[in-house]
């Protein structure tokens, strides 16, 4: 070890260890009567209750509310009551309360087994771990949201469903998925991965990192509470006037934003702090593994570009329940101060989406070629530049609105520019590929398939961006398979990449590799299937989100759909393929499976509950792969230093 | 990568040179010439015959870019397994970590394409007066005469005669379009008849909801804002059947908000306004005046209904044209 | 507030470890403090926007109709009280550094009382406005304003509150009697929150001076 110690190592010695905390409280009782999923599940149906009754209560003075049978206000603090009493009923309340008498964070109770993933867990990897249950629950409801939609699609004139529930369809899938892919690498590889590649042995904020988690699930079942408040009809942009006009439904949508913005905050903030205050000793910005780079910059869009969220969704709220006028364009309001606030939070959101991915295929792809990360430096200044750039550019969403038109080629301008830093991340992932020996494990297969969808998708954006093109494909098919290509077809792709390969490390067990590359195989084939014709039947004129086209264009709408229970199926795959390796059939995997130089690769598995038996010291750069004699990485503290020289031979 | 100019390195890359060069050469010709004069949204307007050349051109120049990539992935791929027999150990290093020259050219070609693209795409929205897109209510790319011609309307002097700007609003609702033809005494009609080699200006504006006026053959596509007059161009240059579309979501019936228009000569589009003027003279005394933007009354929030007695434009400032205020 | 590291379930750390750890929680106090200040500087920055964006729009002449006020003695008091709670937090603070616990102590009360009168007049405003939420875009963005000024000094109080109650349990290690103690890392990790604490309120009081002169003055 060679940290530097400014002070004598004595002084150090005598800090007087905290004073005892409320560690006799009960709820630090360990066992089924402290705070876990169930106490939760009590404290948020009792919230409920409460807070619904306390809004018709304090609105019965006011017989336009109470006898219009859609009290708003009833609502709104009926959610906010129940999400603040899950938060009470899961602890994540027990440490701000305790802080007001003055007591500092106790220790948490010693939970082992499968109930710590139950419970407001404090370890990083726990929380991982929850996230990943949590994402995967948001992704197969979602994913089964668009099935109903495909299914819908199938014929222009005969419905499987009414309008009315077909709109719900839509608007509920479209947040779903968009408040899932969020946090769909942040949240479970992000937290799990960040402290083991930096060397740190915590986050800087668990309880913070904690109630990311927990609240991220309060905001899924907010939003989620939309059904059977009747729906919301706006699609995930929640434009109004639509907005104002619609039921209550429209309040979990904005409530849950408002929510999952908190957790997303919340995430973005704990790992942009750790990041930048626990790497390390030795472990340089230049020496940052890439996917923290990534996460790096995803966190600064979280932390920043969120509160714009938060902000929208609050206002939405006011208008909603005491009658504010924000988005009334009657009163005073504007219908376009949603769509620019929507907007200015919802294009760095899209970056949010994007950059964890990249992250992820630059972590992976040096693995599996065995060469270095091509252009390090490049990379680290796309991510960052892309971060920049995103709150730019938020305007090209309305080039058709009716806004002041003078803006539109200083929008059109930084919305292409973003594709050059974008375009570093090919530099990068093309280089490295370079007469490299490439090993076909499934997450390199992964891989290289973001980098063929990514490139639709990047290309099509800089078709919408241009002002002409987009007076055809500006809402319709071509922008909703533009965004499937880069978020589903890029982030995706990347999530699942980055589950073949870190679930070892998270588990101890290996996926399967024959069921994954069957996975992989029908994902790629029938994501390209499904979504390819929507770029065809967008340019022929389909608007998004109808439930009635055009009956010439059924043939290659059937395709899709057709094309999507296959991807559906594939997922099913997936699914069958993490039950079947991680509880019915468990590989043991070894210590190192893919032979990665990674930090995280070099501690014990399974994980300690400090992660290092030492802090290490980084000694290089990240990717020293087949140079004999490089230095190892990292001095683990154990003596037993490892070259890098003796990781590179082939076990493909 | 680097110095080490070894046989199969140069070999590599003039390989996938090659394929890249013929894939993109044949690949451009026949999108060019095959495909490119059917893409959306037609030929119909002076919009639509710019918008596709630019879509066209926008593909062409992407068409290489996807090929290359796609080539090198699948070159890489395939050449470069693990599993192919005699494939090179990876060799670390230096050399295998940078490499200046690429990167500056990979970062000044990058640059180079996208400020073209940029450059290119608002020379062509401002030749094209907006490119058919909503400009909203203070156009600043106007074609000649649509000022006046606006002004006029809102000033119920307006009056159509063949090679003049034809000033056209569109009315979105939940679920309809109906379109208002100022220059014939205002009148209002769920049919969208245009003539053709005419200048015309829509007016979208909506009375509940934001719609989307999406005429997809005429490559014409505008928000309708409540309380708000979105205006775009285009020049109609031939004859024949559009189809109009609601392009943002605005409810239960988003997906059956359309109906169809059609352009036609000047002569069969002045009898065909002239009749409909006077069979439909009755119902126009009942709509309030030509506006830009009508507020409808508490109880027809969403119903189309219009305030009862005389109702002026709702806002001064919503007026068209600042540059040139309606008194 | 970072949380403290479980020494019974951790491994046996080296002094330099528990150093480096040391330093590496105050600095996350330290930048944490600041990356919340950012956020919340985008958070405020949205209902500027929407102030700004809504005037300038004035859609159907309903920006501000009959000259529509919020009173103004209430947002003078409540803005006077933002700055008189900021300023004792960052005196405290800065005789907290010096060792003097009890200025610290005695200039946080103040503050918290000031906080909480400010909140309570920020709440009671309410019953006082001359117009109802939805009258104007004006009185909207006021409610809003209204609503993130109650969230701002409900976090500000908070936050001084359970710096104080922190200091009464920890009157030993700050100092006081016995300075020497004050390198104690859980002191110096308390004045490191302190510190971001401080600077937290300051930023209410600056954001606020352009906050109240928009929603009172403008």
């Amino acid at each position: 070890m060679t940290i530097s110690a400014e002070r004598p190592t004595d002084v150090v010695a005598s800090i007087s260890a905290p004073p005892p905390s409320a560690a006799s409280s009960w709820t630090q009782r360990p066992g089924w009567l402290s705070q876990h999923l169930g106490t939760a599940i009590v404290g948020a149906v009792l919230g409920y209750v409460l807070g619904h009754w306390f809004g018709n209560f304090v609105s019965s003075s006011y017989p336009y509310i109470a006898n219009s049978g859609q009290n708003a206000i009833a609502d709104a603090l009926g959610l906010s009551v129940g999400v603040l009493g899950w938060l009470l009923g899961i602890g994540a309340l027990n440490y701000p309360l305790a802080k007001m008498i003055g007591r500092e964070g106790g220790e948490e109770p010693a939970v082992e087994g499968w109930s710590k993933y139950f419970r407001y867990s404090l370890d990083h990897k726990t929380v991982g771990m929850q996230y990943i249950v949590g994402v995967l629950l948001f992704m197969f409801t979602g994913g089964l949201l668009a099935m109903a939609i495909r299914t819908e699609l199938l014929n222009p004139t005969t419905h499987v469903f009414s309008p009315d529930t077909y709109i719900k369809i839509v608007s509920e899938h479209g947040t779903i998925m968009m408040m899932m892919a969020t946090s769909i690498i942040v949240g479970p590889l992000g937290n799990y991965l960040v402290p083991l590649m930096i060397g740190a042995r915590r986050m800087a904020f668990p309880r913070i990192e904690a109630f990311s988690f927990w609240i991220f699930v309060a905001g899924y079942m907010v939003i989620f509470s939309a059904l059977p408040f009747g729906g919301f009809p706006t699609g995930w942009t929640g434009y109004a006037p639509l907005q104002t006009q619609a039921g209550p439904g429209m309040v979990s949508y904005l409530l849950g934003f408002a929510v999952i913005g908190l957790g997303m905050m919340a995430a973005g903030f704990n790992i942009a702090v750790t990041i930048i205050n626990y790497r390390a000793p030795g472990m340089t910005w230049s020496r940052l593994p890439i996917f923290v780079w990534s996460i790096l910059a995803t966190a600064a869009l979280l932390t920043l570009a969120t509160p714009v969220l938060f902000a929208g969704g609050l206002f939405g709220l006011l208008d909603k329940t005491i009658q504010t006028s924000f988005y009334v364009t009657e009163h005073g309001g504007s219908s376009y101060l949603w769509q620019n606030l929507f907007w200015f939070f919802g294009h760095p959101e899209v970056y949010i989406m994007a950059l964890p991915g990249f992250g992820i295929v630059g972590e992976i792809m040096p693995v599996f070629t065995r060469k270095p990360l091509f252009a390090y430096k490049v990379a680290a200044a796309g991510m960052i530049g892309v971060a920049l750039l995103s709150f730019f550019v938020w305007q090209h969403h309305l080039f058709q609105s009716g806004i002041n038109p003078d803006m539109r080629p200083l929008f059109m301008l930084t919305t292409e520019l973003i594709s050059i830093p974008t375009g570093f991340i090919f530099l990068v992932g093309m280089g490295t590929l370079y007469k490299a020996k490439i090993r076909y494990e499934v997450p390199m297969l992964f891989c290289m398939a973001l980098f063929f969808n990514f490139l639709i998708g990047g290309v099509t954006g800089v078709f919408l961006s241009d002002v002409p093109v987009n007076v055809t494909v500006h809402g319709g098919f071509f922008v909703l398979s533009h965004f499937h290509y880069t978020i589903m077809g890029g982030l995706l792709f990347a999530f699942m990449a980055g589950l073949y390969f870190w679930l070892p490390k998270m588990t101890g067990r290996m996926m399967n590799s024959r069921i994954g590359k069957w996975h992989f195989w029908t994902m790629f084939i029938f994501f390209n299937l499904t979504f390819f014709p929507m770029f065809v039947i967008g340019l022929l004129g389909q608007p998004r989100r109808v439930f009635t086209y055009a009956s010439n264009l059924q043939g290659l709408n059937d395709f899709s759909s057709v094309s999507a229970f296959l991807l559906g199926i594939s997922f099913l795959i997936f699914f069958a393929n993490l039950m079947w390796s991680m509880f019915i059939s468990p590989v043991k995997a070894p210590a190192n499976p893919w032979d990665s130089l990674g930090l995280e690769w070099q501690t014990a598995n399974p994980v300690p509950p400090y992660n290092f038996e030492r802090i290490p010291v980084i000694m290089t750069d990240p990717y020293r792969y087949s140079e004999p004699g490089a230095p190892a990485f990292a001095d683990m503290g154990d003596g037993l230093t490892q070259s890098s020289s003796t990781t590179s031979s082939d076990q493909a | 990568m680097a110095a080490e100019n070894s046989k199969g390195e140069v070999n590599d890359l003039r390989r996938m040179t090659m394929i890249w060069v013929v894939l993109s050469v044949v690949a451009d010709l026949l999108f060019w010439f095959l495909v490119g004069p059917h893409v959306p949204p037609g030929r119909m307007t002076e919009t639509a015959v710019n918008n596709q050349r630019t879509f066209n051109v926008l593909l062409v120049i992407a068409l290489p870019v996807l090929i290359g990539v796609w080539v090198y992935l699948g070159y890489a791929a395939t050449m470069w397994s693990a599993k192919r027999e005699g494939v090179a150990e990876s060799v670390g290093g230096e050399g295998a970590r940078t490499n200046r020259k690429v990167q500056v050219w990979w970062i000044a070609l990058t640059s180079v394409i996208v400020i073209f693209l940029a450059g290119y795409g608002t020379f062509a929205v401002i030749a094209e007066h907006g490119s058919g897109g909503g400009e909203g209510p203070n156009p600043v790319w106007s074609p000649s005469g649509a000022t006046q011609a606006e002004t006029a309307a809102l000033s119920g002097s307006s009056s159509w005669t063949p090679g003049h700007v034809l000033v056209v609003q569109v009315i979105g609702q939940q679920w309809k379009f109906t379109y208002r033809y100022p220059s014939f005494g205002g009148f209002e009609s769920d049919k969208l008849v245009l003539p053709v080699n005419t200048e015309i200006a829509f007016n979208v504006t909506s009375l509940d909801v934001i719609h989307s006026f999406w005429a997809y053959q005429l490559s014409v596509k505008a928000d309708a804002n409540p309380q708000l007059n979105n205006v775009a161009y285009t020049e109609t240059k031939h004859t024949g059947n559009f189809t109009v579309r609601c392009s943002e979501l605005c409810g239960l019936w988003h997906g059956s908000m359309y109906n169809f228009g059609k352009v036609v000569s000047s002569t069969d589009f002045m009898n065909w306004a002239s009749t409909t003027q006077s069979a439909n003279a009755a119902n126009t005394a009942n709509l309030p005046p030509f506006a830009w933007t009508y507020v409808p009354d508490a109880n027809g929030a969403s119903g189309g209904w219009y305030p009862d007695g005389t109702v002026t434009p709702y806002s001064t400032v919503e007026t068209y044209g600042s540059k040139t205020p309606a008194s | 507030m970072t949380e403290t590291f479980d020494k019974s379930r951790g491994p046996s750390e080296t002094p330099e470890e528990r150093e480096f750890e040391l330093r590496a929680q105050i600095g996350s106090i330290w930048s944490g403090g600041r990356l919340f200040i950012g956020m919340y500087t985008f958070l405020l920055a949205s209902l500027v926007f929407s102030y700004f964006y809504l005037r300038s729009s004035n859609n159907g002449m309903e920006w501000r109709p009959h000259n529509q006020h919020a009173p103004l003695y209430y947002g003078w008091s409540i803005y006077l009280l933002t700055v008189a709670a900021a300023l004792l937090a960052i005196y405290g603070q800065r005789r907290l550094r010096k060792g003097d616990v009890a200025d610290f102590q005695v200039a946080g009360w103040t503050g918290v009382v000031c906080g909480l009168v400010a909140l309570f007049l920020q709440i009671w405003e309410f019953q006082k406005l001359s117009f109802y939420p939805g009258a104007s875009g004006y009185s909207s963005t006021f409610i809003g304003f209204a609503v993130m000024n109650i969230m701002s000094l409900v976090i500000g109080t908070y936050w001084l509150e359970t710096t104080l109650a922190r200091s009464l349990r920890l009157r030993r290690e700050l100092g006081g009697d016995k300075p020497e103690l004050s390198m104690a890392a859980t002191a110096q990790e308390f004045r490191a929150g302190v510190a971001s604490m401080a600077y937290f309120w300051g930023f209410l009081a600056i954001g606020g001076a352009l906050l109240t002169a928009m929603f009172y003055v403008m």
